[in-house]
């Protein structure tokens, strides 16, 4: 196989070489775009956790200087290493847009979706390469808007991730920045999901009709269909709360607003909810963004590490296509208590209960996938098998939100942290580690080393749940989100205060466990174990059949797939799996 | 040591002069008229402010002294100085306290130029809210723990006000100056606008709820003159 | 038991009528959590281990023949069904369709702002007097309420003290001046969002008074507050109310008093 790789580059030889700009920054090729996509998004990964280190220094000691690093902020954020609210809001803001943004979403699209869907589907490359350059382009261009905004006078947005009017409206300049960062991140959004789809349809290889496609890609095709039709509302969102703030339009604004004693010389006639409903009619299918390609991720790695099928590929399969479906008409449940009559509240309670039935089967089925396998423990495995609980918390606490009666109760406090952060992070962000740890081979062609992998997620899965855990506990106790002392200034919080300093510690030694992931990742790519085939995980899949790492072009032979994607174990065989390309006997 | 005396006299010949040419003007304010039954501010919205005074303090719309001596009147030179001439701002700061939920002073003067410290003598969260028009606004959170912050306005403008978000009833009203000749009445009502060339000049007095008077008075080398205002709240 | 559980974890104790329906419904949903969590999590630590490659190492290619897991999806819809049907939505209803009669209730508006919570009680006529945006004053007059207006006169204001009586609906008109804030008291079970441009009423009945709520907890320092729960800004955080919720007599006499001192102000209006 690795001869066949030498072959491949000798021809390649003989084309014109493109140059080093072509070949590694303005490239057009899909796995560089993706491994772009990759490294931005994980330094963007990075520095948002970094944000959120800082928070929780905050709140577990509220207004105490943070020593050693503090002297390093400027007067206007930490004078004398002591937070300011308004720069604790902006931590909160960016935190959230970045890991949602800047991070997750690039990371499961951007960067496994370029990189392993052409693979998966045998195509040589996506339909419009040169539109793929332009995302990664705008998405790069957008995030460098979010992180120029942290030095604008009044410092980054502070509005929150939803930046709701009239706050955001009322706020400093960066929330200008922000909003145009929006409009960039969008925009590559939106190139990279037309290419998705058009890619998806068009360009399957010979053989691979939709029911034998492996179901990351469908999870990527469902997912850029979400990206296309949920993101143009926030977009046109985004532009109108622009002119609000720089061409004194009040779409958003309401008449007779009297901001600090004295009344806003606005038109008026706006209405705040408004936006709302335009920023949930994206934000809520964003969740099944961030959700579908990981459950895609999962499903591979399950499969190949089961030895065995998926359970019931079929129903996870339509499960998904209703998912994305449902994930268009739940938004208004983040609006519960912005005053609704029975029967409008009624709709979203039930399409909310209703959505949790498609999400029971897809993980009910990644369960079942187990029994009768053969597992192996490696270490996409435990991240992949991990993500199957962290995300059942992640949903079973998404039930008494999503039920007005008990959300009464709990909406908008740290029950609702705790619920996402269970999703995205042990959740989403867990698959994403499994599928790093089990592409990297095909990417680098060297393995990810194994203690190191095993070392990093058990400090991860502990120290996960040491954060995210007690916030369920202070959302019962109905301590609300976002307060920059933690809670300090309520009685209802005082009992269950000083979990902030064990959630901070598990925060700070959540970080140090991602230090054997960070030397892992830089060792492995450069004195890494050398795999020795193609195909080193023996997976089904067509990314496999390429050689490794996959030349411009892909693949060195025009494969045909004449088969389902995960035919593991097929009794009467003497191998344990059978490719998707291997010609049938006979 | 023995330079540096002859240092300090050389420059006391050199400045004693100028002051000894300078014209003073001072007077007092009162306040004419039935005073009115004011009401104590609540501090209930905030029982960690309550809890500092022993007997409510009384609202600052009008603080009067013996023989209703009227204190927070803003008086300063409107017109007379000499054209194009410009001041350099102290490098001094003034200082404003939040004490007691309170500003102290309530009413305050600051050259173009010149920190302003805001200390938070209280310990507990406030936010600084100036609104000026053409400086550039700010709203400034003090949690407990920062002791003081320091700020500055650029440019001189008419009197604006600074208020705390967390406790609505505290405000105080600031003025941008640039020239040295303003001060604010203690509530003795007196105030002095000392080292000014000789001239004629417009005084302004300025009271946040009474309005404002001018006066021209003429003063010479060396001459002291006396100016009193007198306020009375409109008849309805 | 689920109910234990749950104050146990931190769930502060009911203190309004609606608000112990709250807490059934909050229990039946933790119960319907908690069977299939450990359900789920029996069935992967069994089969983790009963199909680890050392102990199978061949692979099933059929995997699971029964159909149970058909039955547990099944059953989570109907006990979905049973929640959302048998409880969320009549209770909703109730909240935003039933309201009291507002002569049998207390009324009053509460106008949110950056950081402090208006209160506006109608005084004994029952009417609101009209309000002005651009009478507002901090100091004085923070409604903008117009005392020229006869309405108006024997009207209430104060900031952040929310006093009402035990045992009696409330109906609070909520708006906000600025931006969007969130009233909430974790003990009544209640919230609403403060929507600037918008009045949204809300109603419910206190059941337990401030001094019985100090014995039952059995803390002299208990103390029903208003949450601010969405991001106001930079003083979001310490935008609390304070409520006392007393006796009949209590709130009237506390309610005369208040009365007495927005008249001592007495005539000058120019003062005000």
């Amino acid at each position: 196989m690795s001869s066949g790789h030498h072959e491949h580059s000798e021809q390649q030889e003989h084309h014109a070489e493109p140059g080093f700009w072509q070949k590694y920054v303005f490239s057009t090729d899909h796995k560089v775009i993706g491994l772009q996509y990759g490294f931005t998004a994980l330094c963007f990964l990075f520095f948002g956790f970094l944000l959120m280190l800082l928070m929780r220094w905050q709140l577990a000691f509220p207004g105490q200087a943070l020593p050693v690093i503090g002297k390093f902020f400027s007067d206007s954020s930490m004078p004398g290493g002591i937070m300011l609210p308004e720069f604790y809001n902006s931590l909160g803001a960016m935190h959230g847009t970045i890991m949602v943004f800047l991070g997750v979403v690039p990371l499961a699209v951007g960067a496994f979706g370029n990189y392993v869907m052409p693979l998966q589907i045998g195509a040589v490359d996506m339909a419009f390469p040169k539109i793929n350059m332009a995302s990664y382009w705008a998405f790069f261009v957008g995030g460098v808007v979010m992180l120029v905004s942290f030095f604008v006078p009044g410092g980054a947005a502070n509005s929150g991730w939803t930046s709701y009017p009239p706050l955001a409206e009322l706020a400093t300049t960066g929330q200008t920045l922000w909003l145009l960062g929006m409009v960039f991140l969008i925009t590559s959004s939106l190139l990279g999901s037309v290419n998705f789809i058009v890619t998806i349809i068009q360009l399957r290889v010979k053989g691979l009709s939709f029911m034998r496609l492996p179901f990351f890609v469908w999870a990527q095709f469902v997912t850029a269909f979400l990206l296309l039709l949920a993101f143009p509302p926030l977009e046109a969102a985004g532009v109108l709360q622009l002119m609000d703030r720089l061409a004194g339009s009040s779409f958003f604004l309401p008449s007779g607003l009297v901001v600090s004693g004295q009344l806003m010389h606005n038109s008026g006639g706006g209405t705040p909810i408004l936006w709302q409903h335009l920023f949930w009619f994206l934000a809520h299918p964003e969740v099944y963004v961030l959700i579908l390609p990981a459950l895609g991720i999962v499903a591979e790695i399950i499969a190949n590490n089961t030895r065995k099928p998926l359970w019931g590929y079929k129903s996870m399969v339509y499960s998904l296509i209703f998912l994305g479906f449902m994930s268009f008409i739940v938004w208004a449940h983040h609006m519960f208590m912005t005053g609704m009559g029975t029967v409008i509240n009624a709709f979203f309670q039930t399409t909310t209960m209703i959505i949790s039935v498609p999400s029971v089967i897809v993980l009910s089925c990644l369960f079942l996938s187990l029994w009768g396998g053969s597992i192996r423990f490696n270490t996409p495995m435990l991240f992949a098998l991990a993500f199957l609980p962290m995300f059942g918390i992640g949903g079973l606490t998404g039930l008494p939100l999503g039920l007005t009666t008990t959300d009464l109760h709990l909406h908008d406090t740290y029950y609702v942290i705790g619920h996402f952060h269970y999703v995205v992070a042990p959740g989403t962000i867990f698959a994403l580690f499994a599928g790093i740890y089990y592409w990297f081979p095909k990417a680098t062609g060297r393995k990810m080393n194994e203690v190191l992998g095993k070392l990093h997620f058990i400090g991860s899965f502990i120290f996960i749940n040491g954060v995210f855990m007690p916030m369920f506990i202070q959302g019962l106790a109905g301590v609300s989100r976002r307060l920059f002392d933690g809670g300090a200034s309520y009685y209802h919080a005082g009992p269950v205060l000083k979990l902030n300093v064990m959630m901070s510690v598990s925060a700070w030694c959540l970080a140090l466990a991602q230090l054997p992931f960070i030397i892992n990742f830089f060792y492995s790519m450069f004195a890494g174990e050398k795999v020795t085939s193609d195909n080193p995980w023996q997976s089904t899949t067509l990314e496999w059949a390429t050689p490794t790492p996959p030349p411009h072009g892909n693949f060195t032979f025009t494969p045909e797939v004449v088969r389902g994607p995960y035919e593991y174990s097929v009794p009467g065989e003497s191998s344990d799996f059978l490719p998707q390309y291997q010609p049938v006997k006979g | 040591m023995k330079k540096n005396v002859i240092l300090l006299s050389l420059l006391g010949i050199i400045v004693i002069p100028g002051i000894a040419l300078a014209a003073s003007i001072s007077g007092k304010v009162v306040f004419n008229g039935k005073v009115p039954g004011l009401k104590p501010l609540d501090m209930n919205a905030d029982p960690m402010c309550a809890a500092h005074h022993k007997t409510p303090p009384m609202v600052e719309i009008l603080v009067l002294g013996d023989g209703n001596s009227l204190a927070n009147v803003f008086v300063s030179v409107a017109s007379g100085l000499p054209q194009g001439k410009t001041y350099a701002a102290p490098k001094q700061a003034v200082t404003i306290d939040q004490n007691g939920c309170m500003y102290i002073p309530h009413v305050f003067g600051v050259m173009a130029g010149q920190p302003v410290v805001f200390k938070n003598s209280d310990g507990i969260m406030h936010n600084i809210h100036a609104l000026p028009e053409k400086n550039r606004q700010f709203n400034a959170a003090m949690p407990g723990t920062l002791k003081e912050t320091s700020k500055m306005f650029d440019k001189a403008e008419s009197y604006f006000k600074i208020k705390c978000d967390v406790h609505p009833w505290m405000g105080a009203w600031a003025r941008v100056m640039d020239h040295p000749y303003f001060q604010v009445t203690d509530k003795k009502g007196i105030f002095t606008i000392a080292d000014l060339p000789a001239g004629t000049y417009e005084i302004e007095a300025w009271h946040e709820k009474l309005g404002v008077q001018k006066s021209k008075v003429t003063v010479g080398d060396k001459e002291s003159k006396t100016l009193n205002f007198t306020f009375t709240a409109p008849s309805k | 038991m689920m109910l234990e559980w749950l104050h146990k974890l931190g769930l502060p104790p009911v203190a309004s009528v609606h608000g112990v329906a709250v807490d059934v419904a909050q229990a039946g949903v933790h119960w319907l959590m908690l069977v299939l969590f450990v359900g789920w999590m029996g069935y992967f630590i069994f089969v983790l281990f009963r199909f680890r490659r050392s102990r199978n190492p061949q692979a099933n290619y059929q995997g699971v023949k029964s159909h149970f897991s058909t039955y547990v999806e099944v059953a989570v819809v109907v006990a979905e069904a049973v929640l959302l049907l048998g409880f969320s939505i009549p209770m909703w209803r109730q909240r935003v369709e039933a309201f009291p009669s507002a002569s049998q209730a207390t009324v009053i508006r509460i106008v949110a702002e950056q950081f402090a919570w208006n209160i506006h009680y109608p005084g004994p006529d029952g009417i609101f007097g009209r309000t002005d945006p651009k009478l507002i004053d901090l100091t004085s007059n923070p409604l903008g309420l117009d005392r020229n207006d006869p309405n108006a006169m024997d009207d209430i204001t104060n900031v952040n003290q929310l006093h009402l009586p035990v045992n009696k609906p409330v109906i609070i008109h909520l708006s906000s001046k600025d931006v969007i804030h969130s009233f909430g008291i974790p003990q009544m079970r209640i919230k609403q969002d403060a929507i600037p441009g918008m009045s949204v009423p809300i109603w419910f009945t206190p059941s337990v008074t401030s001094e019985e709520m100090k014995k039952k907890t059995n803390d002299d320092k208990f103390q029903y507050q208003i949450a601010c729960a969405q991001l106001c800004g930079l003083g979001h955080y310490r935008m609390a109310g304070y409520v006392t919720i007393e006796s009949q007599e209590a709130f009237d006499t506390w309610l005369d008093e208040q009365g007495a001192k927005a008249q001592t102000s007495g005539d000058d209006a120019f003062w005000l």
